[in-house]
């Protein structure tokens, strides 16, 4: 199975576990279907690669990396509609925002994707908690 | 837009599947309960709106500006360490 991506060229994404979405990245409603890429080997970033459109990645990260104390609430009808039966099954991410000049990056702490690798089902789900902001910076320089 | 008005307590359904209920009214905040089914998304309006934009823009820029982004990001993982998917 084969992809066009606008960043990856073609990609043969039969070996990656493709994730049904059971709610949309809100903004791309009537798409479906992602595969998570490393952005490169043993980074803490990846890719959440449309499969039904080439066009439109991701970049995304743990926002347990982002803010060590993060503690999201995942609601009941959350965790029955992706299936998730199990904790130690769920990956969360947060979506990165990227400016470039100047610099500027943030990560999406409010909105999370959450995934069950087990199912491979995913959803962005909006916390209830308005301490997490949709744009958490993050410093861009390392010093 | 169809308006209606209701008390506290009661309620106002849409289809056969959507509750929507006053709970109680305190100065100008109006506290409403929503029954429906798991697979509808309900939001706050601004929070959805901004998360959307937020995406939107998320996605643009990940477009445009690959080689300068996959800088940022290959610099910010050195600072960050990796997950376990």
């Amino acid at each position: 199975m084969e992809i066009n991506t606008t960043r990856f060229g073609n990609i043969n994404y039969g070996d990656s576990p493709v994730i049904n979405m059971r709610g949309p990245i809100l903004g791309f409603e009537h798409l479906n279907r992602y595969i998570l890429i490393n952005q490169k080997e043993a980074s803490a970033f990846w890719w959440f690669q449309s499969v039904d459109d080439g066009a439109v990645a991701f970049a995304v990260v743990s926002p347990f990396l982002i803010k060590e104390d993060y503690a999201p609430e995942l609601r009941d009808d959350d965790a029955a509609l992706l299936e998730i039966k199990d904790q130690s099954d769920v990956l969360l991410l947060g979506v990165v925002t990227i400016r470039s000049n100047p610099t500027q990056v943030s990560v999406n702490m409010r909105a999370p994707i959450v995934i069950n690798l087990k199912q491979k089902l995913g959803k962005q789900i909006v916390l209830d908690d308005d301490s997490y902001d949709v744009q958490h910076r993050i410093e861009t320089d390392s010093n | 837009m169809l308006i209606l008005t209701r008390k506290p307590g009661e309620s106002i359904t849409i289809g056969d599947d959507i509750k929507i209920t006053v709970l109680d009214i305190k100065g100008s905040h109006l506290r409403i309960g929503i029954q429906a089914p798991k697979h509808l998304m309900v939001h706050r309006e601004e929070i959805y709106l901004a998360i959307r934009e937020q995406n939107i823009k998320a996605s643009e820029y990940a477009a445009t500006q690959k080689q300068q982004i996959e800088e940022i990001l290959s610099k910010l993982a050195t600072v960050i360490q990796k997950p376990t998917p």
